[in-house]
């Protein structure tokens, strides 16, 4: 089969009563490919993934998995296999007999069960553990085990709800490496369910972002973080300083007292009116005003160079590889920077700074009526 | 031996048509014995010794501790379920002063094992036992004399039922109400006439053949077959018991669909069987409850049956010694005697009671009532070596009866 | 200095002490004891194992082995209803209508049990109502003739029993949970693997709950059996009664309370033991352990 492994969604739409969880979402995920469906809470991506496992069908729309519609295919008859969030791992057995039930469902023959079993249990390292019960093993090992179980079936497609969710981070980080790994070991098309933007964009070779049960973007890491398709995107994966802004009609924007410019939309690519733009903290240079301005005060008002604030730094804060300023600018929200902490300015709070971008940094979007609010900013 | 009277209906406030089935759900002995099963041996071993009154020594000595004087504020009585008229009890209280406690015991041997258990301390008044666990009572010291002199209406009771076997000089008892055991059948399926215990037990193995009940009782069991075939039902004799086993459990036990104490309370109403064994009291309020009472024949135990006399007594240290003499007093009197009888459906042992039933306009009183002819036919039962031996063959019976 | 820990299990010692251990104890002391004379209900001065010579009588093996079968048959029949039932309330019906549900189930136990069973002595007489509509809508052409038979005496175990049955197989189903129904299903088991290989077996003690709550009373129940059953109801808590109450033998009645405490063990150990067996060529089939991948080389998949 050619398209073993392909998921796609068309128009795919489910409803909860009054709630719409998925709303004529399309997507088209290609073999053997390592997506990840990020999104806040409530975004429709668990519901998603529960359509393509079969556990709920979509109210309309259809999904073809490895180029076959599975509308009315119970979730016993998919080719496909669930890493659950929390494991779901059947307490009555133990480790061995776990991953084997999948296999005995086929009617697998004994011996092939053995085989197939310490396979899959040397792949996460657990043959070792084939008689625990999973209340005797750590939540990393339960993991594994629920890894075990689901890709011993040698699925087309591997779902995984927030498999990582309940482990502390530095095991979470571990098991994020094994799992690119091992996908790209077996070749298994994964979709991977997650509200973790690093996670997201440590393992997806795509990402899947969501909101309100639509797909916002879907792109490569790369690509969703350099070229947010919305401000939403934008928001989501990494952080931002968001600076709402009026356009002046010369290309610039003003957004209180900072005056701005992009180099990336092209010039008059927004028409005007209500814009917001977007810089990431890691582009923001911070510079004490007497460094900057020898005459030791800044120039007020619009006679302040294009893409730069001045403000008063209100907290230093060390993050080990950078060093984090947030700048208070009076009228505006307050502005976010990090530095590599080998280039970082020695500033002060209470500095007097001037915070400065290039204008190929500034992303600008269309001013939303209704802006949602982003967790992004100030973490 | 436990044997209950079927009170007159409770007075519930419900419609007509379902007072019979409520009636029968308050039915005393299934009742308690529903509570002894849920409550366990709870009931066996309840010690009721939360009296402070004055302890009696346990000398057996005759002489009545009762003097006539002060009554005290309550009487305490350990009765039979639903055996005294609320009328009564009330007129008493009203009357006299003493408030009136009443608790209930489900057969004479629970009753005595709790005065056993308390030693003079059971805090109860009154207690009624059938006559011949009388004697029991007195060798254990479980009774107080009775101070006649404290009791003036002992004259208005019938002289027949004085200075019985059990207690001759009345010295610790006094009647409170007998009764006798007979059967009733279906006279629309049994349209022969039947006439005593031998009809009763051809019928049983004919036509009643898996729709007859017999009383939940050893000693009536045995004595259905020593009454049939002319043998003192109190016998001690291993032949005769022997061949009471026989009978019963090779004979009759295929027969027997029910050990029911109470066809009244529902098998008649509702027509569960068409030959049952039962005591008169009862019989009568099941006739009068059936839908069609004509179609239910009683007939009197023949050519013997038994004559059962409960009695009331006054426990070892009772505390409201004087009070338990007033009340004793009290329910003898004439005009009391007759609402108890209307309440219990029982004759209480007191002169003319028969002739001011039916100046009352009491129902069907050739159930209440017997003629000397049929009272001479009357043998009272016994506490005596072979009551272990009778337990066993009722056992017997009921497992070939079940098998 | 702290308190020892052994203190925290005095109250639950005491408590089994005072209502456990010390009543069973007391009626296997008398057990071993005699009647002395017509009106003594117990002595132990001379101890024997005579009380139980006379105990193990036909009598007692007849009414026995009909109580045995009352109590096995009433235990089998609640749990084929309760599973059901109780996977039903706790899997299918939505979360609003099962509290009305489990509150149904409950109600019963609020009238005395003694006064429902003697309800369905009422419906089930030749001439009670059931009686009376079935022939008037042409379905029997003769008065009920059920009441008095075993069928009626197994109806009324059912009735009594069945919450006994339902309740811990309910907390037992409720507890699995969907996740794992949901994982057995993503494995490629169907609904019915599902419930034999995932639910059934983790409501296992829900299932043993009920059966020994459902069994172990109605084996000491004479009440419900007599009621429905009249003589076809004997039972051998009627026997033991018997020994109390007519009989005034203590010393008789306690030892066959403790044959009757000695037979419920052994059936439920027998019956333990039973189910064991049937189920083992299951769990053969199914059991993998580390010993079965012992020795099993890996090749790398492509």
């Amino acid at each position: 089969m050619a398209s073993a492994g392909a998921v796609e969604l068309t128009a795919v739409t489910k409803r909860f009563g009054e709630h719409t969880a998925v709303d004529r979402l399309d997507l088209a995920i290609e073999p053997g490919e390592f997506i990840a469906l990020l999104g806040p809470s409530g975004c429709g991506k668990t519901t998603t993934l529960r359509m393509i496992a079969g556990f709920e069908q979509p109210d309309e729309g259809d999904i073809r998995i490895s180029g076959e519609s599975v509308a009315g295919v119970p979730p016993h008859k998919r080719h496909v296999n669930t890493v659950f969030q929390n494991y779901a791992l059947f307490p009555h057995m133990n480790v061995a007999e776990n991953v084997a039930y999948g296999l005995q469902q086929q009617r697998t023959p004994r011996a092939e069960i053995r085989q197939r079993v310490a396979e899959a249990l040397d792949m996460v390292q657990m043959r070792s553990l084939a008689d625990r019960r999973p209340a005797q093993m750590s939540g990393g090992q339960q993991q594994r085990v629920a890894l075990a179980r689901a890709l011993v079936n040698r699925p087309s497609v591997l779902l995984l709800d927030e498999p990582l969710g309940a482990l502390d981070r530095q095991l979470r980080e571990e098991m994020q490496i094994e799992l690119k790994l091992l996908q790209a070991r077996l070749g298994t098309t994964f979709v991977f369910v997650t509200h973790d933007q690093h996670e997201a964009l440590s393992l997806g070779d795509r990402i899947a972002i969501m909101r309100a049960g639509r797909l916002e973007q879907l792109d490569t890491a790369d690509a969703v973080y350099a070229r947010p398709a919305s401000a939403f995107v934008a928001g989501f994966v990494g952080q931002q300083n968001f600076l709402t802004g009026q356009a002046r009609g010369d290309g610039t924007f003003d957004a209180g007292q900072i005056r701005l410019r992009s180099s990336r939309n092209g010039e008059g690519s927004l028409l005007g009116g209500q814009v917001r733009a977007a810089i990431r903290p890691e582009y923001v240079t911070v510079e004490k005003v007497s460094d900057a301005y020898p005459s030791g005060s800044a120039p007020a008002g619009s006679a302040l160079p294009e893409n730069s604030a001045v403000g008063r730094v209100a907290s230093v804060a060390h993050l080990g590889e950078t060093m984090q300023y947030i700048v208070e600018v009076e009228g505006q929200d307050s502005i976010l920077s990090r530095i590599p902490t080998p280039q970082a300015p020695a500033v002060n709070v209470n500095d007097a700074v001037v915070a400065s971008w290039d204008a190929d940094s500034v992303h600008l979007f269309q001013a939303e009526l209704s802006a949602p609010q982003h967790p992004a900013s100030r973490t | 031996m436990t044997r209950a009277r079927r009170p007159r209906p409770i007075r519930i406030l419900a419609p007509a048509a379902v007072a019979p089935r409520i009636r029968a759900e308050f039915n005393r002995r299934q009742f308690l014995a529903g509570a002894m099963a849920l409550g366990g041996a709870g009931l066996l071993t309840a010690c009721g010794g939360d009296s402070d009154g004055d302890t009696a020594s346990p000398t057996g000595d005759a002489s009545p501790r009762a003097t006539g004087g002060d009554l005290e504020g309550q009487v305490s009585i350990y009765t039979w379920g639903d055996y005294d008229s609320p009328d009564v009890l009330d007129a008493f209280s009203e009357e006299l002063g003493p408030e009136i406690r009443l608790d209930a015991f489900n057969s004479n041997e629970e009753m005595i094992a709790k005065l056993v258990a308390a030693r003079g301390t059971s805090g109860y008044d009154i207690v009624v036992p059938t006559g011949q666990f009388i004697p029991q009572m007195v060798e254990n010291d479980l009774l107080e004399p009775i101070n006649k002199e404290l009791i003036p209406n002992i004259e208005h009771v019938d002289e027949a039922f004085l200075g019985l076997e059990w207690d001759p000089e009345n010295a610790y008892s006094i009647c409170k109400a007998w009764g006798t055991t007979g059967y009733v059948y279906d006279n629309t399926v049994i349209t022969r006439e039947l006439t005593d215990w031998n009809d009763f037990i051809d019928a049983a193995k004919n036509e009643a053949s898996g729709r007859t009940s017999l009383l939940d009782d050893p000693a009536e069991l045995t004595g259905l077959y020593f009454w049939a075939n002319g043998i003192n039902w109190t016998t001690e004799d291993e032949a005769d018991l022997q061949a009471a086993e026989d009978f019963l459990v090779g004979e009759l036990a295929p027969h027997i669909t029910a050990f029911d104490s109470y066809p009244g309370g529902s098998a008649i109403p509702q027509g569960q069987h068409v030959l049952m064994q039962s005591w008169n009291g009862d019989a009568r309020l099941g006739i009068m409850e059936s839908p069609d009472p004509d179609r239910w024949t009683w007939v009197l135990g023949a050519p013997a049956t038994q004559l059962w006399m409960d009695n009331w007594c006054i426990a070892k240290g009772a505390p409201n010694i004087e009070a338990a003499h007033a009340f004793i007093n009290f329910v003898l009197a004439p005009e009391n005697v007759i609402e108890q009888t209307d309440y219990i459906g029982y004759h209480t042992g007191a002169k003319d009671v028969e002739s001011m039933a039916e100046e009352a306009g009491l129902e069907m009183l050739d159930l209440i009532f017997f003629t000397p002819d049929q009272v001479a036919t009357m043998q009272e039962g016994a506490v005596n070596s072979a009551q272990q031996r009778i337990v066993d063959i009722w056992n017997k019976m009921k497992a070939a009866a079940g098998a | 200095m702290r308190a020892p820990k052994f203190l925290l299990a005095v109250p639950a010692w005491a408590w089994l002490t005072a209502f456990f251990i010390l009543p069973v104890a007391t009626v296997v002391y008398f057990s071993f004891g005699y009647k002395p004379g017509l009106f003594g209900t117990h002595a132990t001065d001379v101890l024997s194992l005579d009380r139980y010579r006379e105990a193990l009588s036909p009598t007692f093996f007849t009414t026995f082995v009909n109580t045995l079968r009352i109590g096995i048959l009433g235990t089998l029949i609640c749990l084929l209803i309760g599973i059901p039932m109780a996977y039903w309330m706790a899997v299918k019906v939505s979360p609003r209508w099962r509290t009305l549900l489990l509150a149904l189930v409950i109600v019963p136990f609020w009238t005395n049990f003694l006064v429902r069973t003697i309800g369905w002595q009422v419906i089930l007489a030749p001439e009670g109502w059931l009686s009376g509509l079935l022939q008037s809508i042409g379905l029997r052409d003769a008065p009920l003739a059920i009441l008095y038979t075993r069928p009626a005496v197994l109806l009324g175990v059912v009735y009594n029993y069945l919450p006994l049955m339902i309740l811990p197989l309910f907390v037992a189903f409720d507890r699995v949970g969907p996740a794992l129904r949901e994982a057995s299903k993503d494995l490629g088991a169907d609904r019915l693997r599902t419930f034999l290989r995932v639910t059934l077996p983790m409501a296992r003690p829900g299932m043993i709950a009920g059966i020994l709550l459902v069994f172990i009373p109605l084996m000491g129940d004479y009440i419900t059996a007599v009621v429905l059953g009249g003589a076809r109801g004997n039972m051998v808590g009627q026997l033991v009664a018997s020994q109390f109450q007519a009989a005034q033998n203590w010393a008789l009645g306690s030892a066959m309370a403790v044959l009757l405490i000695v037979v419920i063990a052994g059936a439920v150990l027998a019956g333990g033991l039973l189910a064991w067996l049937v189920s083992w060529p299951v769990r053969h089939r199914t059991r993998l352990g580390l010993a079965d991948l012992e020795n099993i080389a890996v090749q790398e998949r492509a």
